[in-house]
């Protein structure tokens, strides 16, 4: 005969060597798991051979009076078992993927979306700066004549200035009127067609196009491609992109031209960018200021991009030179002005950090895809 | 302009070093480009040298002909510092002194001016001399700004040049024939072989000094060979004169004949300098020992110079710059700088005469930007300009040029920016018999005419990146082509490798037509402009592969196939199938009807859709097809496309099965079975007749 205390021992013994086998079985690959929790089945709930019918058969042996305790020890074993097991499939078919489920590593197919050119970003941002300022935005003829390059701009032939400047000419002049949407629909002051002999140096031949046309105020910046006889290099091509300004009205002075330069500056680079005004010279501007921003690497302490100056030069300015106002037909005794003609490329160099112009001509792909669409 | 820093401190007691120096006047308009150690070397007599010394190398502005000089340079210094300048004078100690000069009308030769306009002042004098080498220090300075020692007499004159700006020449007294100097025009055929060795052919717009016979030197350019100083020179003729910059900015640009004495009188120089020259000069051979003077000079003036007088008022520089400078400071500026203002009672304004080294100073403002610029625009308030009205709109180009912009992102393609000029072979096939727009004077044969069309670039840039091993591109530019006849405004597009579908997933398809045909309908919705298409045969496109796009009656573009040949010539491989498109934007937006777009109301009674299927010849056009089926429906038609196009197993040879889906409404009912019935009869019966279409 045996006892239930010997029995109840066993139980225990049972019990911890389910819960071994358990864990045995959780630690099984995914893949192994059901054969795991099968093999858990058979061992343990088989009808014949199961652990727990081994546990049923010493009933007999007990005096009848235990039997029913030992009977209920034995079922609650058996469901602790079956609930367990039964959890553990469960919780793997939760786990299974269903039949069309996808792998989610795999890579998403690219929308095709164009990416827009560095030039052209920088090109509307500025457009959008100076909207907001109040500024019309105008283009103008990129093939021009000798007069409003030059000569209106107090650049007469022979002026040594001319030579800041290497200009492209036309093998053969060209008699075509230039596009102009905006001009007025009478324009006193401007001068007739002239024979087009050279690509513009400069968007300031643009100053002159729409001070013939439109009387004071004038509030306006107008973009487009330059062209000068450079040869190409790390910082220069033959075709660049500029951005003129110019105001005139009465009593604009030097400081508006700072602070308008700032609001832009702050614009561009982020609040709080410096700018410093240089004394220079242009023809067509007196006073005249180089202007520098304070490096937008190292703001200021010191850097290679700003060749340890703390500034960066981006733009030419200054008050319109009196001249200039006369070749139109305004009163410089009446109304001032300020101009200033900022390099594209070179803010577009400072902002995304490209050490080489030729890059914004070359339209690699693998460049182009760098920046937003 | 290259200066050494102790050369600088013979005119200013300056304490701050070189780079400090070179740091201020940056912000004052003079640019430091470089600072390099001086060579160590002698110093004049009485003088120690300065540890630290530096060759500061400034960059000049055009307008600034006085600071081509080490005392113009000292004097920006001294203006900067508040110090004195101390210039060379007759009772200055040592190396500074200059001469005293009697001015006689003719020495031992005769000065004519013939040509006043080009040559108003003229001053010569002459010295015996003993030609040798000039002293280390006179040496060490000249070496140090670039200048190579070749003579006492030679060195004087670049001393005088570097030091006082005013450009100096010496002739051989004895190869003057007739002891004359005569200042004239070129004549017709006349050459003169000059220092540098080379005979150079005049031309009577060119000013010589010539001597009684021939050409000795061009005027403000270069010395002639002949008459050079050599080593066994005795008597010298020195010649110091003003030379009109136009003249000798356009002989020397002729000539391709750029001096030290050019560089300097195309910018214009101080006519008040040539007789403060000579004495120099003339005071150096003495100092020098190279000789003893003659003490006179000839000085033949055929127009007197007149100092300028401007007036400036304070308001005036306050109003302008936009920031107050005290009444004080305005004076203490102009007087440091050598002009002479003279306020009236009340110091609210000035007379200024302005110094003949100063010729660019001509107007009020140029005043104010010397005053503006010495109190320093550091101190400039930023402010801001009122606003008296609103801006009138901006140029329409550029909302056009930014939807068609979005457009072509919109479908994958992005944006290039290419050169506007590009090689004459790239232009040729665009160029459609006229002769493209060429540069005279381009870079290199690469950028030698104005592209007619923008697709050149593009087709450049597809090239670019297939050689960069990229085989799927899609890129777009909007910029102007050129014609003789004008600018216009271009959009151009190519578009090779896949249309769809690059993706492990599989589906990929190659670009063919219909792609790039949907691009140019998409650009015309993005701008509001119905396109059309007819044929069209150019020879930069593939026959049967191309399309003329019309707007309204006028040819506004194509679109195609690129020509394999001209895809071959720029370097992308044969086998590529790359689709183009160029539109003029600016053709399309003049046929664009006025007016904004309005919304048409959603339907309310719903659709009827029909699908048919026909069999028709396959040289049919779809367009006739739709044409047919269009004027044959009644107006409750409102949409008509072909969705399947099918010849193989089932449709006998020479024949295509179309099929076209009909979608029916009317805008006040529901339409029935029986009128949709009465309309798709109707239009069966034309295509029959019409076509000889078969239903299937």
């Amino acid at each position: 005969m045996s006892s239930l205390d010997e029995l109840t021992a066993l139980i225990s013994s049972y019990q911890q060597a389910f819960t071994e086998a358990l864990a045995a079985a959780d630690g099984t690959p995914a893949s192994a798991r059901q054969a795991a929790i099968d093999a858990l089945k058979v061992a343990w709930t088989g009808r014949k051979s199961g652990k727990i019918a081994d546990l049923m058969a010493h009933l007999p042996s007990l005096p009848p009076a235990d039997r029913k305790a030992f009977g209920q020890q034995v079922n609650a074993l058996k469901t602790a078992v079956e609930t367990a097991l039964a959890d553990r499939e469960a919780r793997l078919a939760a786990s299974r993927r269903p039949a069309d489920a996808v792998d989610i590593t795999l890579p998403g197919r690219a929308p095709a979306i164009g990416h827009r050119h560095p030039l052209s970003l920088v090109r509307e941002e500025v457009q959008t700066i100076f909207t907001r300022l109040g500024y019309q935005v105008l283009e103008g003829p990129e093939i021009e004549d000798d007069y409003h390059n030059f000569e209106a701009l107090n650049m007469p032939e022979s002026h040594p200035a001319r030579d800041m400047q290497d200009t492209l000419y036309l093998a053969r002049a060209v008699q075509a009127a230039p596009v102009t949407p905006w001009a007025a629909a009478e324009a006193p002051r401007a001068r007739g067609p002239q024979p087009l002999t050279l690509l513009r140096t400069h968007t300031s031949a643009m100053q002159i196009r729409y001070m013939e046309q439109h009387d004071p105020p004038v509030r306006l910046v107008a973009i487009g491609p330059v062209y000068r006889r450079d040869n190409l290099d790390l910082t220069h091509t033959p075709m660049f992109h500029q951005c003129e300004g110019l105001v005139v009205g009465k009593g604009i002075t030097l400081a508006h031209l700072k602070g308008t330069l700032l609001a832009m500056a702050e614009a561009l680079f982020g609040a709080g960018t410096q700018v410093r005004f240089r004394p220079s010279f242009f023809p067509y501007t007196e006073p005249s200021a180089e202007v520098d921003v304070a490096c937008i690497r190292c703001k200021g302490t010191g850097c290679p991009v700003c060749k340890h100056t703390g500034w960066l030069e981006i733009l030419g300015s200054g008050m319109v030179h009196p001249a200039v106002f006369e070749a139109v037909g305004y009163d410089p005794s009446e109304v001032t002005g300020f101009a200033f003609g900022m390099g594209i490329e070179r803010v577009a160099m400072l902002k995304w950090d490209v050490g080489d112009i030729r890059l914004f001509y070359e339209n690699d792909l693998r460049f182009l895809e760098q920046f937003s669409v | 302009m290259k200066v050494l820093y102790s050369w600088l401190r013979d005119f200013v007691d300056v304490t701050d070093g070189p780079a400090e120096i070179g740091r201020r006047l940056s912000l004052r308009g003079l640019a430091l480009e470089g600072i390099e150690p001086a060579p160590a070397g002698e110093e004049p007599p009485g003088r120690t040298p300065i540890d630290g010394d530096a060759v500061l190398d400034f960059d000049v502005t055009a307008n600034r002909p006085d600071c081509m000089s080490v005392v113009g340079i000292a004097r920006e210094i001294a203006t900067v510092y508040r110090l004195p300048l101390r210039l060379p004078a007759p009772d200055a100690p040592g190396h500074l002194r200059t001469g005293a000069l009697t001015p006689v009308d003719q020495a031992t030769f005769r000065v004519t001016l013939e040509a006043p306009a080009l040559c108003p002042r003229y001053v010569g004098a002459a010295a015996t001399v003993a030609v040798g080498p000039s002293p280390g220090w006179m040496q060490r300075r000249l070496t140090a700004l670039g200048v190579r020692p070749i003579s006492n007499i030679v060195d004087i004159t670049n001393y005088v040049l570097l030091e006082l700006g005013q450009p100096m020449h010496a002739f051989d007294h004895t190869r003057l024939a007739g002891n004359a100097i005569v200042v004239r025009a070129a004549r017709p055929g006349e050459t003169l072989t000059t220092l540098d060795g080379k005979s150079r052919a005049l031309t009577p717009s060119m000013l010589v000094i010539a001597d009684a016979a021939n050409a000795a030197a061009i005027g403000g350019v270069m010395g002639g060979l002949e008459s050079e100083v050599r080593p066994d020179t005795t008597r010298i003729v020195f010649e110091s004169a003003w030379f009109a910059p136009g003249s000798v900015r356009a002989t020397s640009k002729a000539l391709g004949l750029r001096s030290e004495a050019s560089m300097r009188f195309e910018r214009g120089l101080d006519q008040t300098g040539a007789g403060r020259g000579m004495a120099r000069a003339c005071a150096l051979v003495e100092f020098l020992g190279a000789g003893s003077v003659d003490g006179t000079m000839v000085d033949a003036v055929a127009r007197p110079f007149s100092p300028r007088v401007v007036p400036l008022t304070h308001a005036h520089v306050e109003g302008l710059l936009g920031m107050p400078v005290p009444v004080p400071e305005v004076e203490r500026i102009l007087d440091a700088l050598g002009f002479t203002a003279t306020a009236d009672a009340a110091r609210a304004s000035w007379q200024v005469r302005v110094p003949g080294w100063r010729p660019d100073i001509a107007r009020p403002e140029d005043l104010i930007e010397e005053v503006g610029r010495h109190h320093g625009f550091e101190h400039l308030p930023a402010t801001f300009p009122p606003v008296f009205q609103a801006p009138p709109p901006s140029d329409p180009r550029i909302a056009r040029d930014a939807a068609a912009r979005r457009g072509m992102l919109a479908l994958g393609f992005s944006e290039a920016i290419s050169f506007a000029f590009i090689d004459a072979a790239a232009a040729a096939p665009f160029s459609a018999g006229e002769p493209p727009i060429a540069l005279a004077n381009p870079l290199s044969e690469t950028f030698a005419v104005m592209r007619p069309s923008v697709l050149a670039g593009v087709i450049d840039a597809v090239s670019h990146n297939r050689r960069h091993g990229r085989r799927d591109v899609r890129l777009f530019e909007i910029a102007t082509a050129f014609a003789a006849r004008g600018e216009r405004r271009s959009l151009a597009a190519a578009w090779t490798g896949a249309a769809a579908g690059d993706h492990w997933s599989g589906g990929r398809r190659d670009v063919d037509f219909f792609d790039v045909k949907g691009v140019v309908e998409h650009v015309g919705t993005a701008l509001g402009v119905p396109l059309a298409f007819t044929l069209v045969e150019p020879d930069y496109l593939v026959a049967g592969r191309a399309a003329a796009v019309v707007a309204g009656t006028r040819q506004v573009g194509v679109c195609g196939l690129l020509a394999p040949a001209l895809a071959d010539a720029r370097g992308i491989p044969r086998a590529d199938d790359v689709y183009v498109l160029e539109l003029d934007l600016d053709a399309i937006t003049a046929t664009a009807p006025p007016g904004a777009t309005r919304v048409v109301p959603l339907p309310r009674f719903p659709a009827v859709v029909r699908d048919v299927s026909l069999l028709v010849d396959d040289t049919l056009s779809g367009a006739t097809v739709r044409d047919t089926i269009q004027r044959a429906a009644p107006a409750t038609l409102v949409s008509l496309r072909e969705f399947d196009r099918y010849q193989g197993r089932g449709v006998p040879a020479g024949k295509v099965s179309v099929s076209l889906r009909l979608t029916f409404r009317a805008d006040d009912r529901t339409l029935t079975d029986d009128e949709v019935g009465a309309a798709m009869t109707a239009v069966l019966a034309a295509t029959r007749s019409a076509l000889g279409a078969e239903q299937r």
